[in-house]
Formats: C-alpha cells, structure tokens, sequence
C-alpha cells in the first residue's frame, strides 16, 4: 500500500467522522447530553486532521512530481517552479475539490469551538449542518474525483498546468473564489441551525455578520483577480465577458450583497427576517449552482474546464440543499414575521429594499441568460446561444440604477426622511455630479462619447460626492467640537464608527469597478502593421518595431516582437514585448499580451503575426483601454473597507456573547 | 402573509431548476443540428489562399470531402489544426483517398495566410467572400465547424467545435 491509498483511507475515515458529526449532535439535543455535542465538536478537529493528511499527501506528490497519481500527471510537470506546482494543488476539478473540503473542515473546526458557550443552543444544529455539507463533499471526492487516485502505468513527465493558469492572479483567484463560496456556508448553517432550533431572534444574524463579510471579501477578490487574469492572459483586450464559469461566480456575488445589507435592516429594525433566510438559501445555493455549471459540461463554455462524471451529484447535493433549505423555512415561516411595518417612503430601508429587488433582479437575469440555451433546447427544441450584448443591454441600466441607489442610501436616514431634508443633503451631489459630467463632455469631446459613459460618470461622482460630503460634514462637526485639527477629527470620526466608514469606503470601491467598466466603452483598438525601425502613431502613443527576440521564461520560450514605445513628442516611455510563448507540453503556442499600465489608461499590445518579405515586418493588434487600472484599484480599497467593518462588533452582541460564556463557566464550576 | 401561491410559486422553481439543469445532461451543447444533413452539399467554387488553384466541391463526386470552416481568429481551430493536417496526410495526399476543404470566414487573406505558414497547413485552403456567402449556404454558427461529405455529394454528418483524430477515422471508415 502507497501512501496515496493511505491518504484515499484518510478521506473514508473522514466521511465516516462526518456523518458521525451530522447525526450526533442531533442525538445530543434529543437526549440533553451535552457531552454527545463536545464529543461531536471533537470530531470537527479529527475531520480536519484527516483531510489534512490527504492534502498534505497531494501536496507532496505535487512537490516531488510523482506521477503514479493520475491527478499530478494531469496537472503537473517537472519542469514547472515550485509556486505553480503548489497552485495545480487546486488547477484541476479534483484537486479543488480536495481544497474546497479542506477549508470547509477547517472552518467547521473554527465554529465548533468559537461559538460553543455564546450561542450554546443553536451550535449543535450548525455543527451538523457543517458535517452533513462536508460529507457531502466528501462523498462526491471519493466516488467520483478522488485526486489521489493512482494509474497503472507511471508516465516519465506530467502534462503540465495548462500554461493559461500560469499567471500570479490565476494561482491566487481559485482559491479566493472557495473561501468565499465556502465562507457563506456559515451563516447558511446558522440559519440552518436556527430553522431547525425554531428559534429565530436577530442572533444568526449578528453572529455571522464577519463570516459574510469575510466571505464577500474573498469572492469579490476573487472576482476581481480573475478579471485581471483574463485581462493579462486571454488577450483580448477585456476582462469580463459574460461566459457561464464568469457568472456562476458572479451570482452567489449579487444574492450575497443583498444579504450583507438586508441583514442590517434586520439589525437595525427586526425586519425582513423571512427574506434574509431566502438571501442566504439562494447564495448558498447558488455557489453550488455556480460549481455545478463550470463543471458538469452542461453548457457551453469559452474555458476548457475539464468535464466529468461529478455532475448528476453536484446535481443532487443542490436540490438537497434548495429543499431543505426551504422546507425548513416553510415550517418555521410564521415564526419569522416582523414585528415592524416601513414607515415612510422616504426612509433607508426602501432604498435597500429597492437595491436588494435589483441585485437579486440581475442574479435572476444572469441565471436566465446562463440556463437560457437549455430552456430553449428543452421548450421548443432548439439551439441558441447568449452571448454578451444580451447581458449588457439589460444588466447596464439595473447597474447604473443600483449607483443610483447607492448615493441615495448614504444620505438618507433610517425610519423616516423629510423631504426638506433630502433636498438639503442632495443639493451639493446633485450640482457637483451635474457640473463634473459637463466638464468631463467637453474635455473628452473629441473621443465620441456613448451616453452610457456620460451615465456612468454622471452617477459615479454623484456617489462620491455623497460619500465625500458624508464624511466631511461629519469631519467638521467633530473637529469644532472637540478643537482638533482636521486628522485627527478623521480619525476620531472613523474610529467611532468604523463600520460605517467601511462601508462607504466599499462603496468608493464599487465606484471605481463601474469607472473601469465604463473606460470600456470608448476603448481604441486597431490592427497595426509595424516595418521594422518606422514609427506609427496610435492615441499618445508612437510604436517603433526593432527585431524579432527569442527568450526563456520560466519553462517556456518567448517568440517576442520587441517594440519601442515614445510619446508623441518623441520621448522615449518603455519597450514592450508582446510575444507568443511556446510551452514544451502545450501543442500550440499562446498569446503574450505586453501592457503599458499608467493612471488613466492602459496601452495594450497582442502579437498577431510576423510577416516575412524584404523589410521584416510584424502585425500587432492594438487596444488603448482607459481607466482599467481603476476596476483593479478596486481591490485594495475593498479591502480596507472591510478591515474596518470587521473592526467592529455591535455592542449588544459582545455583551451577550460575554453574560452566556460566564454563565456557561459558572455553572461548570457549581458542578464540579 | 406566506399564502399558499408563494409556497407553491417557491416549489415550482426550485423544481423547474433542477429539472432544466437534469435535462442538460442528455444534451450535447457542442451538438447543434443541421437541417443539411442528409441533403446534397450546396455547390460552390473558391481560389486558393496562395491565389494558384480554383476548385469546385462537384469536382470531387465519388470521394468523400472533409469541409472544415475556420478563422486564423479561432482558438479552437489551432487546436484542431494539427488533427486536420495529419488526417490529410494519411488519406489526402498519401493515397488521395479523401479530399480535405478548409474554408476561413471573417477573414482577410493576409492573417489566412499566416495562419496555415504557422500550423504548416498542406491541403486546400480558400477564403470565403466578404459576404460570407458560402458560409451562408451552409448556416454555419461559428467557427469552427466541419461537415463531412460522402462519395455522391450528400452531407452526412456535421461537427461543431474541434475534431479529434478517432472522429475522423470512425465517420470515413466505411468509405476507405
């Protein structure tokens, strides 16, 4: 017996454990035997041992290249640098199943023992609905994509990681998605838990508020990577193009940002205590959606992602989710009615109401032009595809609705607003955004403008003017009243509602996300023809070719065109090298995009061909795309923004948390 | 205020979604069928991309043809392009079993050109019109897509996406 088939027997010991986890602590409850739940909590630790035995076995075949294992020979080569032998780790169906498992185990383990004395009711139930997820997985990895299975014979070299994920953000996006599909399985536990307890207080809610925002970090990151992915590798000049595997990510994505804000009216008002349980069914269920689609070949899909058998049980594990997760909430539906009917119109809540209709609107849209060729298939039996404009033509105006929203949320209160007030509080956006779209037509006249661009740029300092306006009205009120200077107001303010901050911090990302979007719209892009030593002009641009240059990368050969960039006043800027990269493994040789990044706009070179003839010439194709930096800034502004969140905990909550812990060790020491 | 409607509305969609992504499994989406198998091969005459040689596809009643359409734009057509060339090689120019057609759409004659140096492509290679009218006869979807003929001029069987070597030998081999 190898050690590949004692990892295989680390996997079935850890399925066994995981259904020991699912049923005990129900068993525990019925029997008011606590110690049937800690021996339940202990489990957690021993499922995540074992799965952690079974990576660390991958791991190690990938780092030695032992290519017995079918998965290492698939994913794998000798010749590959360490960081990419790692990231194949989750490059492939298996293996990411594998990491899916692991992270669940681990956080299972978190949450066992976390919330153990706070929330001691409802933890048997979450604890559980953690095991029965996992055993799921695990059923799914060991019958039908076990990584660590072996193959008779022991091929000499590996196929290689497909040289497409060979790039920093690909080997870091994969596992950012997971954790943050993986992360929203805790408050869908939590609400589990609650359902089945039948008890539902705001306290799943308020527990899980850092789990969800931790999870919509990492699946926002997540996004945002393999946008910059596709960018950098695909060599098509964009980065978001609507295919099936881009939205089953970008679903759960809508239906989990309802739900962070539908939660804190929840928070705030014990309202919409029904839907946030909807909210956090659909997001759960969707990141398994979303799995399902990218993996069981069903539709069809610009990225070759490896196929296989696993469908029709990922199939399965989404309707047990989908009709538990509902029928529990139909049994408990009375329950959860609100104490509390909306006020007025004009009131924060409507406006997070309004955006969460939008959001989940645009994931019901995204999931109807993703299914919408087997509909079709299914109804009337024919073939169609969907392809982007679909998309763009009905998610854009809900898009710029939402901004829309997003300005108006800031400055509203919760309750009841004046109208007096509003006029007061939007006047200054309302003229700044007005007088910067203005501005921005005549500056930008001569680049042709479509009025979606205007839209965007009239909505997007509206938002920032908001979120500008908020924080320095808040800044002066502070600095007169305690006499301190302007920084030191700005921290006191940030400090004494940090969330809050966080927030409109977050928001200023998404800003920035709908500006690189919109450069998007009114991007050059040519063919160029360049003979050698004879500058062109292109935008700001002046592109000289020199020669044609072959080098090593890593472990592929570059066939570059080496291209001097000027300015137009003839200023040397940069040589770039787009080129065609030729990998041993790899039949055919890929695209090597060369980009020259600056603040408003990125020059972006692909290597079409060289021509032959007298005078060595080469085509390239050309795209000058403004402010897509601006999307990527996106990512270290979210962030902060959810550093400072995080950074807070509501007040009730904590001391809640502490009167249980000491009354739980109180009452160990009475007995002992 | 959760009437019955609701319940059911809830339960009919969940249902609907399973069921719709249950019936994905006995599709193919790469299979899109084609009214033209079973009919003649639309007729119609192209030059050569090196610009020496015009053809006729009725030039080639009594042995089958392998109409392959393309674009030097097309990831998947590199992909193919290797399968393509050997199949050629082995019943094409060898023995001139079979007559190999590629045809590019959306394409301008230069990057064509590029394309087949690039991929070392040896059988006969055209352009279609700017009007992409023999595409148009034949309702291609996208690139890149193969139909392959028999010996009297009819279409039997028409592949989307990239072919594979044992698809090619297992649909002409009751012709060899």
């Amino acid at each position: 017996m190898g050690i590949a088939d004692f990892g295989t027997i680390a996997l079935m010991a850890a399925f066994a454990v995981c259904v020991y986890g699912t049923v005990v602590p129900h068993l525990g409850v019925k029997n008011n035997n606590w110690n049937l739940i800690r021996s339940a909590q202990n489990a957690s630790i021993l499922s995540f041992l074992l799965i952690a035995i079974a990576s660390a076995v991958l791991l190690q075949a990938l780092l030695v290249s032992d290519f017995s294992l079918r998965y290492v020979w698939e994913h794998s080569s000798t010749d590959m640098p360490l960081f990419y032998k790692v990231s194949s780790f989750w490059g492939g169906l298996e293996g990411s199943l594998l990491f899916w498992v692991l992270v669940q185990s681990f956080f299972a383990m978190i949450v066992a023992f976390r919330y153990q004395y706070s929330n001691r009711e409802i933890i048997p139930y979450v604890i559980a609905t953690l095991n029965a997820i996992m055993a799921f997985l695990l059923l799914l990895l060991i019958g039908w994509s076990n990584p660590l299975d072996l193959q008779g014979v022991i091929p000499l070299e590996g196929r290689g990681l497909n040289p497409l994920l060979q790039n920093p953000a690909m080997a870091i996006h994969p596992p950012s998605l997971y954790l943050g599909f993986i992360g929203f399985s805790v408050p869908f536990a939590f609400a589990m838990g609650g359902l089945i307890l039948g008890k539902m207080d705001n306290e799943w809610v308020l527990t899980t508020r850092r789990w969800t925002l931790t999870a919509w970090y990492f699946l926002s990151a997540g996004l945002i990577l393999g946008g910059q992915w596709a960018y950098e590798e695909l060599g098509w000049g964009g980065f978001w193009a609507w295919d099936p595997v881009e939205n089953a990510a970008f679903m759960p994505w809508l239906t989990g940002t309802a739900f962070l804000h539908s939660v804190m009216i929840q928070e705030k008002r014990n309202m919409l205590k029904i839907w946030n349980v909807v909210l956090i069914i659909l997001t759960f269920g969707l990141t398994i959606v979303g799995t399902f689609l990218t993996r069981s070949g069903i539709i069809n899909s610009v990225h070759a992602f490896t196929q296989s058998e696993i469908g029709p049980a990922f199939l399965i594990f989404l309707a047990f989710v989908l009709v538990i997760g509902f029928g529990l909430l139909f049994k408990r539906i009375q329950m959860l009615e609100s104490e509390h009917k909306i006020e007025s119109v004009l009131c924060r809540e409507n406006a997070f109401l309004a955006q969460n209709v939008l959001l989940v609107g645009i994931a019901f849209t995204v999931l109807l032009g993703t299914t919408f060729p087997l509909l079709a298939e299914a109804v009337r039996g024919t073939k169609l595809s969907i392809q982007a404009p679909f998309f763009n033509t009905i998610i854009a105006p809900m898009g710029y609705l939402l901004l829309l929203l997003m300005g108006i949320g800031t400055l509203i209160a919760w309750r009841k607003s004046s109208w007096e007030g509003l006029q007061r509080n939007f006047k200054n956006p309302l003229i700044l955004a007005t007088a910067g779209t203005v501005f921005l037509a005549w500056f930008l006249a001569d680049r042709d403008l479509l009025w979606s661009v205007h839209t965007i740029f009239w909505l997007t300092i509206f938002v920032t003017s908001t979120i500008v306006l908020e924080i320095v009205k808040a800044v002066q009120a502070k600095s007169s009243q305690t006499k301190s200077n302007f920084i030191m107001a700005l921290f006191y303010v940030i400090a004494r509602n940090p969330r809050r901050y966080g927030g409109l911090l977050i928001h200023f990302g998404v800003v920035l996300m709908f500006l690189g979007f919109a450069g998007t719209f009114f991007k050059v892009e040519r063919n160029m023809t360049l003979e050698s030593g004879v500058p062109q002009e292109i935008g700001e641009y002046s592109l000289e070719f020199k020669q044609m240059e072959e080098f090593k990368v890593g472990n592929a050969t570059h066939r570059a065109a080496i291209v001097n960039v000027f300015d137009k006043e003839g200023n040397f800027l940069e040589v770039l090298k787009p080129a065609k990269s030729f990998y041993p493994t790899q039949p055919q040789p890929l695209t090597e995009v060369a980009i020259r990044r600056s603040f408003l706009e990125d020059l972006y070179l692909i290597f079409s061909s060289e021509n032959g003839g007298e005078q060595d010439s080469i085509t390239l194709r050309v795209f000058i795309n403004p402010l897509v930096g601006w999307a990527w800034m996106a990512l270290p502004v979210f962030t902060l923004g959810v550093g400072l969140s995080m950074s807070y905990r509501p007040k009730s909550l904590v001391a809640h948390e502490t009167i249980l812990r000491e009354r739980y060790l109180a009452a160990q020491a009475l007995n002992s | 205020m959760w009437t019955s409607w609701k319940f059911w509305v809830v339960w009919g969609l969940i249902i609907g979604l399973i069921a719709l992504l249950a019936f994905g499994f006995t599709t193919d989406p790469k299979k899109v069928p084609s009214p033209l198998v079973g009919r003649p091969a639309p007729d119609f005459e192209i030059t050569a991309l090196n610009g020496a040689e015009k053809i006729r596809l009725s030039e080639f009643k009594g042995k089958p043809v392998l109409l392959n359409y393309w674009a030097s734009w097309c990831q998947e057509c590199k992909v193919e392009a290797h399968i393509l060339e050997a199949f050629h090689q082995k019943y094409g120019s060898a023995t001139q079993q079979i007559k190999v057609i590629g045809i590019a759409i959306q394409d301008t004659p230069d990057k064509a050109k590029s394309f087949a140096r690039q991929f070392g492509k040896t059988y006969f290679l055209g352009l279609d019109d700017a009007a992409g009218n023999i595409a148009l006869d034949y309702g291609i979807y996208g690139v890149p897509e193969t139909f392959f003929i028999d010996p009297e001029g009819t279409i039997f069987y028409k592949h989307i996406g990239a072919v594979n070597a044992e698809l090619l030998e297992k649909k002409f081999k009751p012709f060899f």
